[in-house]
Order: structure tokens, then C-alpha cells, then sequence
């Protein structure tokens, strides 16, 4: 190790510890420990078949926040060219991408699900800065899809889950299942095997 | 392997991470009046008491200190009948980490005179790293009257 790197480390680890070595604020032991007793009823909710705790990846595609497992996802990558196929010209197949070497096929999860991107585009250029291409893929298979943003993973017991509005939109109404409250957004829970197969047939 | 890292005083020590179900913030306690040395008290896990030992207390007769970085962890404890419990251990500056192999870990050459928890050490930039076997933190008389009643099992 060198030296410069050695101070560096000592140095964030001094940052760092002072930060964790604060007194723990008045009440912070009771909050948790209350926080740990009254999440009994999530657990009691869990151990009742009809619930159980799901995560999720939530992203943004247009207006719309959407939600799939955790367990599709492989990669979200920064947005890059996605090139066009001969001969293919529908709005489901955008091209191929070029993710780590691997091409893969890039469909518009938006054409999918009718998401027309009304508002993105007079917010501006802002709401391009969060755009990346996100690898989803199951047994093998993966495909990719850009999405205007995308937040992250989200954890719910699905006892939270809503039933789907009937304002949502039309085409999107066959793939999502329920809806997540998230952060004040109603997020579109997706049928997994649903969107997959789908894909898997209109791109074949 | 993957180590959870950890103080006790001035000294690192580690644990398997596949042992590990959860790291907890440092919650209060019920305190259980008589218990043995080590054992601080019980925490409400979503409804199921878990005996929460102090490792500081258990090796230095002190308790961790309050500070954020002291944290509950949380552990699947193999018991006697070979079911699984849950032990709850807090210790301090539980903030990193550490991939370790196992073959890194060489025996300190005095297993003789220490608590048998204590186990084999690896080194580092920093000096020493000692393993703790969480299977044998509790001796077999607190065991028992820990979960001697067949408590919730996981």
C-alpha cells in the first residue's frame, strides 16, 4: 500500500467515525425498539398466507411509475446508442444495444404498455439526465428497455397493494396487477411472466 | 467468505456472514433482572423475544457504547435439539464489511487459556482480525436457561 493511499483511508475512516461515533439522539433506543415491536403485525401478516413481503424495481417510463421483481432485473446501464434493425420497423423492437460486449435486443416497454410521453417532454432536458437501459431477463433469455428513470428497489407487504384504478390506462391495464403506493406516486405493479412473454412473442 | 466486522474495545473481531439474518439499530432493550453476565436483556423481533447478549460486556464487563455506530446483530443460533434460534449480539462499530478466506485465519497458538468463542486470527495493514464463533458464545449453562423452554423457533 502507499503512503498517499494509507492517509486517504485513515482519513475517511476519521470522517467517517466521528459521524458514527455520535451519541445516540434522546429516544432513538425506544423508537426502534417500538419500530421492531409494532412491525409484529407485518410479521403476523406475513406468516398469514394471503401476504407476503415482495421487492420490486421501480422505474419510470414516461409518466408512468412501473414496478417488476427485483429478480428480473441484471443491469441498469447509462443510456447509449440503440441501434436500428433492417426490416424492422414497429414501434415494440427498437433495435439492438450493445450492453458489455453482449447485444441484446432493446424493446419500448412504453409502446408495450401505451405510454405516450407527454409530459417528459415539456418538463425539458432535465428529465433526460435519469434515462438509462435496463436488462431484465429470465432462464437465459434478457432483453433490454430504456426507461426515463429509475429509482430503485422498493420492499412492500402486498397486504399495501391496491387494486388497479379503472382510469389507468387501457392498453397497460392487462399487465398491471395492482397498484404500490410509493412516495406519494401510484406505482404499476407489472405482471412479470406476463411482460416477458409478451415481449418474447412480438419480438420473435 | 464474507465477515461481518466488528469491535470489541480496541480490537476487531469478525463473524461469518452466512450466520447473520440482520444487522438491527441498537434498540432498547427489555432488561431481564438476574440474567447471566453478558445478557442484557430481550428485544421484540416483530413479536418474538430474542435474548440480546453484549459482546462487550461479555468479554470486557463493560457495555457498548451508545453511540450510532453500535449495533444489533442479528443471528441464527444452532440449539441443542438442532433447530434454529435467534440470538441478537450488539457490539461496537459495526460499520464494514470484510471478504476474507478462510485459509487466511491461523490459530493464535493460545486457545488454551481463552474463552472458547475466540477463534482463529487473520492479519491485516491493521494488525489482527480474530474470528468469532458465534456457535459457542454461550456457554451451555447460559444455553440452557436461555432457551430452555423451547422458544420461538425460526
Amino acid at each position: 500500500m502507499s503512503g498517499s493511499s494509507e492517509t486517504a483511508a485513515t482519513k475517511t475512516s476519521g470522517s467517517a467515525g466521528s459521524l458514527l461515533d455520535r451519541p445516540l439522539p434522546s429516544g432513538y433506543r425506544e423508537e426502534w425498539a417500538q419500530h421492531f415491536a409494532t412491525a409484529a403485525r407485518a410479521a403476523d401478516a406475513a406468516s398469514d398466507p394471503g401476504s407476503r413481503e415482495e421487492t420490486v424495481v421501480i422505474f419510470r417510463i414516461g409518466d408512468e411509475w412501473l414496478a417488476l421483481s427485483t429478480v428480473l432485473f441484471h443491469e441498469i446501464a447509462e443510456p447509449r446508442r440503440i441501434h436500428s434493425l433492417p426490416h424492422r420497423r414497429d414501434e415494440l423492437l427498437l433495435g439492438i444495444v450493445n450492453v458489455r460486449g453482449e447485444l441484446l435486443v432493446c424493446v419500448s416497454l412504453a409502446a408495450l404498455l401505451g405510454i405516450g410521453d407527454s409530459l417528459s417532454s415539456e418538463r425539458g432536458e432535465r428529465m433526460k439526465t435519469f434515462e438509462r437501459i435496463v436488462v431484465i431477463g429470465k432462464e437465459g433469455r434478457r432483453l433490454a428497455f430504456p426507461a426515463d428513470e429509475v429509482h430503485g428497489i422498493h420492499r412492500y407487504s402486498t397486504r399495501d397493494l391496491t387494486a388497479t384504478p379503472a382510469t389507468i390506462g387501457k392498453a397497460a391495464l392487462p399487465f398491471a396487477t395492482a397498484i404500490i403506493p410509493w412516495q406519494g406516486h401510484s406505482v404499476g405493479r407489472l405482471d412479470d411472466q406476463l411482460v416477458l412473454d409478451t415481449l418474447d412473442r412480438s419480438i420473435a | 467468505m464474507l465477515f461481518l466486522m466488528f469491535r470489541i474495545g480496541k480490537d476487531r473481531y469478525v463473524l461469518d456472514a452466512e450466520q447473520i439474518e440482520q444487522v438491527l439499530p441498537f434498540m432498547a432493550a427489555k432488561a431481564l433482572p438476574g440474567a447471566p453476565e453478558g445478557v442484557v436483556g430481550a428485544i421484540n423481533y416483530h413479536g418474538a423475544p430474542v435474548p440480546l447478549i453484549d459482546l462487550s460486556s461479555l468479554a470486557l464487563g463493560r457495555p457498548s457504547a451508545a453511540v450510532m455506530s453500535t449495533r444489533i446483530i442479528l443471528i441464527r443460533y444452532p440449539s441443542a435439539e438442532g433447530t434454529q434460534r435467534r440470538l441478537a449480539l450488539c457490539a461496537e462499530r459495526i460499520i464494514e464489511t470484510v471478504a476474507r478466506e478462510a485459509s487466511d485465519f491461523v490459530p493464535t497458538g493460545v486457545e488454551a487459556g481463552t474463552p472458547a468463542y475466540l477463534g482463529p486470527v487473520a492479519s491485516d495493514a491493521d494488525g489482527l482480525i480474530q474470528w468469532i464463533r458465534a456457535e459457542a458464545l454461550l456457554t451451555p449453562e447460559i444455553r440452557a436457561i436461555l432457551f430452555q423452554d423451547g422458544g420461538a423457533e425460526i
